[in-house]
């Protein structure tokens, strides 16, 4: 048990690599020896690095000595440090004053284990050293599970700065899609205020188409003026008619060409229902 | 798809440890014991292929980890985080609270001889100790234990896996 907690004290200083404050160096009962009250993390840790670097029995502490050395080991550092947490070096260092105190009355025979004034002193100092191993147990523990790296370690490439569209298109569609667009006509020379277009007068041109075409191109009606409001009238005739059952709206696929097919009286209905294409009646 | 290759399939895609259970639900078959089954078949068949990962067993949950001796590479990419490693003072108060749990913040720093409520908050933000209880007497105080997070971070399967406390250097001995 000394061999190892001797080398446990050893490793626990080379674990504090980041010391701050200005190293105390202190001359006591002849020994020199050397602390830096940052590295600490209480009395506790100061008090167990006191009695092991010295190879003290920690069964027989000799109080006089290490409260002469825990007091100068604090003396500079004090000063610097958080209130609380220099409260928690001074009372330590009354602890030991107070047990230094008790153990010179006089007693008429040696004292029992049990009654001795180091004994709590001994067990929380024993038991803080247990701790210390654990922690070292810890610390093994967490860098040996540093050394293991989980998917998602090694950094994922930025993503994409585009989003692909999310239809599913060929660069021929798009050539084509772009084709189909209606040049923009070049500015006018002059505007003439443009005379409101009503649905009433698209329906009124679809009937008119529907009656001698198989089928019409939706965009029939309104290429020819080009204009929202064109547009939105024929879209609205078309949605009226439809809704009148006296046409139909198909489209083959997203963004391909709306046609319109009328729906004839019963007589003509084989004809009306049949999609065929390429037929010299297309209204186009 | 054979009970491995689901198994193989969910622990692949997750960057979590995951439970037996969580793993059975991949599948209606599965059972959280066909998935130990599996988890056994699967650290076999990587250990005879000498794969550069494993599966490994992390606060109840199992995980695909590379192994210890690809660090080295891996280090090299170190522009994501990585857990922090934790301070003497958190390491302390996690070693008393793994110990002696459910454990009170008065009883914590009777052995550090420290205060300890800042990094009792630390901890807790981290998720490596939570409240468990509330004890007796005055102010009915908070208790803490450990989390699975702790065990995570530490790579134990359960608390059982740190040594007992007559293993450790220091054992809290009787005075003679």
């Amino acid at each position: 048990m000394e061999s190892s907690t001797g080398q446990d004290v050893t490793e626990r200083e080379a674990e504090r690599p980041r010391a701050a404050g200005a190293p105390a160096t202190a001359t006591a009962g002849g020994e020199s020896f050397f602390v830096e009250l940052e590295r600490f993390r209480g009395p506790l840790d100061l008090l167990l690095h006191l009695i092991r670097s010295q190879d003290i029995d920690i069964f027989d502490i000799p109080i006089a000595r290490i409260t002469r050395q825990f007091q100068v080991a604090i003396g500079d550092g004090l000063a610097g440090m958080p209130l609380e947490r220099a409260g928690e070096f001074l009372e330590m260092a009354a602890t030991l004053v107070r047990i230094k105190a008790q153990l010179l009355l006089p007693r008429p025979e040696p004292l029992d284990w049990e009654e001795d004034p180091r004994a709590e002193l001994v067990r929380r100092l024993l038991e803080y050293e247990h701790f210390q191993d654990v922690v070292h147990v810890l610390q093994t523990a967490e860098s040996q599970r540093g050394r293991h790296f989980a998917r998602g370690y090694v950094e994922p490439r930025p993503p994409p700065r585009l989003q692909l569209p999310p239809l599913e298109t060929t660069l021929e569609d798009l050539l084509r899609a772009a084709a189909a667009m209606p040049r923009p006509r070049p500015a006018a020379a002059f505007r003439a205020p443009s005379r409101p277009v009503t649905v009433e007068e698209k329906v009124s041109l679809l009937r008119g188409l529907l009656a001698r075409a198989r089928r019409v191109a939706f965009d029939r009606l309104v290429r020819p003026w080009g204009t929202r409001a064109h547009a939105v009238a024929a879209l609205l005739a078309a949605l009226e008619l439809a809704r009148r059952q006296v046409l139909r709206i198909e489209q083959a696929s997203a963004f391909g060409r709306i046609w319109l097919f009328p729906v004839r009286a019963p007589r003509a209905a084989g004809a009306a229902g049949s999609t065929e294409t390429g037929t010299a009646e297309e209204a186009e | 798809m054979r009970p491995e290759q689901i198994v193989e399939a969910t622990l692949f895609a997750s960057q979590a440890p995951l439970t037996a259970e969580e793993l059975a639900r991949a599948d209606d078959e599965l059972t959280p014991d066909a998935v130990a089954a599996a988890i056994d078949t699967l650290r076999a068949a990587y250990e005879e292929q000498d794969r550069a990962f494993q599966i490994y067993e992390l606060g109840g949950g199992f995980q695909v980890l590379t192994r210890p001796e690809f660090a080295p590479y891996l280090e090299r990419f170190d522009s994501v985080p990585r857990p922090p490693h934790l301070s003497g003072a958190a390491l302390e108060t996690l070693a008393i609270v793994a110990y002696r749990q459910p454990i009170g913040r008065i009883e914590i720093e009777e052995v550090r001889g420290v205060g300890a409520s800042s990094v009792l908050r630390t901890l807790t933000d981290w998720e490596l100790i939570r409240v468990v209880g509330r004890g007796e007497g005055l102010g009915r105080p908070l208790l803490y234990g450990t989390t699975d997070r702790f065990l995570e971070h530490f790579g134990l399967r359960s608390l059982d896996e740190l040594p007992s406390p007559e293993d450790l250097p220091v054992a809290l001995a009787a005075a003679e």
